[in-house]
């Protein structure tokens, strides 16, 4: 589909001698067509954006939830009054449905960069961003009770392709000789692992344990792979670029996340989630005591950026969780605190995209379909 | 070029080793030169000092030669690894005041053409020896080329120095040159050879010397620092390149160290932080004397707690002397600490004061204390905590250091200090504490066990034999699992997995034991006792549990087993230490040069040929004590 981007610029001088109504036109269609073809380059990595959204959306939720200590947070529970939070899940809606739609105006006329993106091992693995985003949106639906039809309908909608995704992405790891787990492995594979979890607390939500189960165990399984081998670090595995840097943060969501399906499902913050839940702040203090590690990433913004917001906010859903079940200064200290970092990480984002739109919007194809080459 | 200096090497080898043969002691006197070379340009230390010093020289009749071997020989020098002075012809007369390039080539006059390094060594011994000789008119004074060496801390230059062991052996030398000398000289003799690893480069040396009232260098100081650039540190892959051994203690054959190999380089610089190993063994055996009085499966044996105090006081007072020594280090020899911080084996031993800090909290006899306050753990922890912070981020996204290369058993430290954090916090009570480290210590000990029984090819630092750091695998087990029965409150189904995982390990040790073997004794050693002691703890905590006649004599068994052990190292200890004065050898490991050096295969090559000229080198004292020089 490039060879038509190209084509245009030919097309137009190659007419010199058109009467003035029709070289507009011609010129029209093309600055049209030449839209067109950016606004179907927004691959799947844009959908960090609606992730981040829909998790802060779901936090404030559970933040809203009598369950928590209302002391600890009173003052900031005040501040925001419910017409806020359906504000926030409004957007969050809003930004999901139209990258569906770019999305699915992607598929429609790119389809062989959608096929490069499958395998790419970066892109591959932001196909499950949609799945987890609509899962996320569920969860913090204000108006859809757990235990209804809806809600069970939506579930199975959205989760049956990621275990289909699932088959496909994991079995490759094993199974295919070329798309190895030692070479392809880098961080954002753990968003895979955090589809699964995160379907699996949707699961144990409406009640449904047994499904819960079989998802946790999927993404807890794979964790463990994934989490040996990216400490490993292979030679050849340095294959992020430097512009990816903040994806390393997934690092954080991927065990709170795991601490929060464990939670849902055995009913209790017991130690397990506990144990979850401080690997993540660990390695939370390991990749902040560490800012070199982003610096190049920092220059300019890029939608890389909204990679800082969704692993937040799942840190500060874990610690509240955490809160929830124990007594303490700390522990409540501990929620105020990265609730307060998330929310705010989250509003410098949105308002770096409505000040810098321009340096969101994909100026090039990230994915070509020939498989040599690839620029990001 | 490098073939070149070979073949002139050799061929001066040639000529050498004939004029040695045929009638040698009549050919040295005509051989031997002394000249002084005045300040030659190029010879940096010579300009930033405006000083004149007398070196000997001696010359070497190879006519023909010398223009390419000189070419090939300044090229060398320019490289940095050599400095060559260029004397004069022996036809010519020496002159005090000669400026001009001069046209032969000195080269130090051992025998052995065996390498420059060999030469470079020699040389450094002998003007060590030489030091008092060398200049004249002052006894004691350091000689020039130690400050020369200073000049250059990054790479060992050593000039050239006339046949050393007549000099050496020969008492006191008066040359009618040295009196130009115009450099004032300390009472003391300080070996400028080794301020590259003091702190500040010696300068917190000379203050402290200063208040003690001693007379100061002059200027001669200021250059110093003026050519001396900040040292940085070699890289992770020098460390693998430079070094091998299970230890990554040994120097390949190719390397040379920045600091003299034959001469005892100062104490403080030769007390490595694996000392702090002895702490840890001892220390784990107060602890295994304690849980032997105290458990009630083992009250058959009628240990008493005196036992235990004992040893305690004994690991208290070792703690204290080792940690006094190496803050010694650490003030006065602060770069070859940082050196050590960043070889890839050395940095998990900066776990180990930690841990025997926590070990002597954990053995703390009754009668001493019974409740400890929680703030001496959170104290104890944070240094463990930044620790890890460094350690494993660089796993995750460090540079070089990946865990793909680096891995190796001594990384088990670095984890256990989580498991033992978390026993100690749940003895004293705490709570949440060791559950946050114990989950750290788990994840990552499931990544480092993972890469370790992988022994991936990129992996370098594993050993190929076995080596007793191997049981430092049943370190992290055996104290996990009584972690985790500490803050479960009892020894469930999770700390009895862990238990067996770390009985089979110590049992696939012991079966191998054969394989244990030739390995020179470091004091690294002791460190890998604490884990038998931490199996035989976890044994009896087991049989508490677990009642019956097997595992009660699998407890004395296995206690017995780590008490020999304990005293065998002890002795073995002892007889190095006294006998024979080898306990704190030269700490080759952190002494290695920053790049490669440029005739590392040529070392290689003559460092084999030197032991033919070693008989060679061992017949010239005889004669060179009859020079006059």
């Amino acid at each position: 589909m490039e060879a038509r981007e190209q084509q245009l610029p030919i097309t137009n001088s190659s007419i010199p001698s058109q009467t003035p109504t029709t070289s507009v036109n011609i010129v029209a269609t093309g600055e049209a067509l030449s839209w067109l073809s950016t606004l179907t380059r927004f691959h799947a990595g844009y959908f960090r954006i609606s992730l981040s959204l829909c998790g802060q959306a779901l936090l404030w939720k559970i933040l809203r939830d009598p369950g928590t200590d209302a002391h600890a947070l009173g003052p900031v529970i005040h501040i925001m009054p419910s017409a806020a939070f359906f504000v926030l899940w409004s957007l969050a809606l809003f930004s999901l449905v139209a990258l569906c739609l770019l999305f699915i105006i992607r598929c429609l006329f790119r389809i062989e960069n959608i096929k490069a993106e499958l395998s790419h091992h970066v892109g591959m693995n932001y196909l499950f961003a949609p799945w987890m985003s609509w899962l996320l949106l569920l969860e913090s639906t204000p108006f859809l009770h757990p235990k209804t039809t809806g809600y069970l309908v939506l579930w199975w909608v959205f989760s049956v392709p990621i275990v289909v995704l699932d088959v496909k992405i994991y079995g490759q790891w094993f199974t295919e000789g070329k798309k190895l787990l030692s070479m392809a492995a880098n961080p954002t594979s753990q968003i895979s692992v955090i589809a699964n979890l995160v379907g699996a607390r949707a699961a144990a939500k409406m009640g449904w344990r047994e499904s819960a189960t079989c998802m946790l165990s999927l993404g807890l399984v794979h964790y463990l792979v994934l989490f040996v081998t990216l400490y490993q670090r292979f030679v050849g595995c340095d294959s992020l670029p430097a512009m990816l840097r903040p994806v390393f943060f997934l690092f954080i969501a991927a065990p709170s996340m795991a601490s929060l399906a464990w939670d849902s499902i055995s009913g209790t913050f017991d130690i397990a989630s506990k144990m979850l839940f401080f690997l993540s702040l660990f390695l939370f203090a390991s990749l902040v005591s560490r800012p070199a590690t982003f610096r190049r990433s920092m220059r300019r913004f890029n939608v890389a950026w909204w990679a800082y917001s969704f692993p937040l906010t799942m840190l500060a859903m874990a610690a509240t969780e955490y809160a929830q079940g124990e007594e303490g200064i700390v522990p409540n200290a501990l929620m105020l605190v990265l609730s307060l970092l998330s929310a705010l990480v989250t509003l410098v984002l949105v308002a770096f995209t409505f000040l810098k739109a321009g340096n969101l919007v994909p100026y090039d194809e990230p994915f070509a379909p020939s498989p040599s080459e690839r620029t990001n | 070029m490098m073939q070149e200096l070979s073949h002139q090497m050799e061929n001066k080898d040639l000529q050498v080793q004939l004029s040695t043969k045929q009638g040698f002691p009549e050919e040295l006197p005509s051989l031997l030169k002394c000249i002084a070379s005045q300040t030659i340009a190029g010879f940096d230390s010579a300009e930033c000092s405006g000083m004149n010093y007398q070196t000997q020289l001696v010359t070497l009749p190879n006519p023909q030669e010398d223009a390419t071997v000189g070419e090939v020989l300044e090229a060398a020098k320019l490289h940095g690894q050599v400095n060559v002075i260029f004397g004069p012809p022996p036809s010519s007369p020496v002159e005090a005041t000669d400026c001009h390039e001069p046209h032969a080539i000195s080269v130090s006059m051992p025998a052995s053409p065996s390498g420059l390094h060999i030469v470079q060594t020699k040389q450094v011994l002998l003007i060590d020896k030489a030091g008092p000789t060398a200049i004249a008119g002052q006894p004691n004074q350091p000689s020039d080329s130690d400050t020369i060496n200073s000049r250059q801390p990054k790479q060992g230059k050593f000039h050239s120095q006339p046949i050393p062991y007549g000099r050496a052996t020969g008492g006191k030398v008066t040359d009618p040159l040295e009196s130009q000398s115009r450099i004032p000289r300390n009472e003391s003799q300080r070996d400028k050879r080794f301020d590259p690893f003091k702190t500040w480069s010696g300068k917190l040396e000379r203050q402290l010397s200063n208040l003690r009232g001693k007379p100061q260098e002059p200027d001669l100081e200021a250059n110093d620092c003026h050519g001396a650039e900040t040292e940085t540190l070699p890289a992770v892959d020098r460390y693998f390149d430079a070094l091998e051994g299970p230890e990554l203690d040994t120097l390949r054959d190719t390397e040379v160290s920045v600091l003299p190999e034959d001469k005892k380089w100062p104490f403080l610089l030769r007390f490595p932080i694996s000392s702090f190993g002895m702490c840890l063994g001892v220390s784990s055996q107060a602890i295994l004397w304690k849980t032997l009085a105290i458990s009630p499966s083992m009250s058959f044996l009628h240990v008493s707690l005196t036992v235990n105090l004992v040893l305690w006081g004994i690991s208290l007072a070792l703690m204290a002397t080792v940690s006094l020594i190496y803050s010694l280090k650490i003030v006065f020899f602060f770069e070859a600490v940082r050196r050590e911080y960043h070889h890839p084996i050395r940095v998990n031993f900066f776990f180990a004061p930690w841990i025997a800090c926590l070990f002597l909290v954990l053995g703390l006899p009754p009668s001493v204390a019974v409740n400890v306050q929680p703030a001496i753990w959170y104290v104890l922890m944070a240094p463990i905590f930044c620790l890890e912070l460094k350690i494993y981020g660089q796993w995750m996204s460090g540079g070089q250091r990946r865990l793909s290369k680096v891995a190796n058993p001594s990384n088990h430290l670095s984890i256990v200090g989580n498991f033992v954090g978390a026993l100690l916090g749940a003895s004293m009570g705490l709570k949440e504490g060791p559950i946050f480290f114990f989950a750290v210590g788990l994840a990552h000990y499931t990544v480092l066990f993972v890469t370790l029984y992988q022994r991936l090819p990129t992996n370098v630092t594993l050993p190929k034999e076995l080596h007793p750091v191997f049981f430092l695998f049943v370190a992290a087990p055996s104290v996990a699992c009584m972690a985790w029965a500490k803050i479960r409150g009892d020894f469930d189904y999770g700390s009895r997995m862990a238990y067996f995982i770390a009985m089979f390990l110590y049992a696939s040790l012991a079966v191998r034991i054969n394989f244990f073997r030739g390995f020179r004794f470091s004091l690294a050693w002791w460190a890998y006792t604490f884990p038998m002691t931490g199996a035989s703890v976890a044994t009896i905590k087991y049989s508490m549990e677990v009642t019956n006649v097997l595992t009660q004599s699998l407890s004395v068994g296995l206690s017995a087993i780590s008490t020999f052990t304990v005293t065998a190292l002890l002795l073995s200890t002892i007889i190095h230490a006294f006998i024979l004065h080898d306990l704190f050898p030269n700490d080759i490991s952190i002494a290695i040069t920053q790049k490669r050096p440029k005739f590392s295969k040529k070392l290689a090559h003559l460092r084999s040929a030197s032991s033919d000229m070693k008989d060679l080198e061992a017949s010239l004292p005889k004669n060179n004590s009859e020079l006059e020089l």
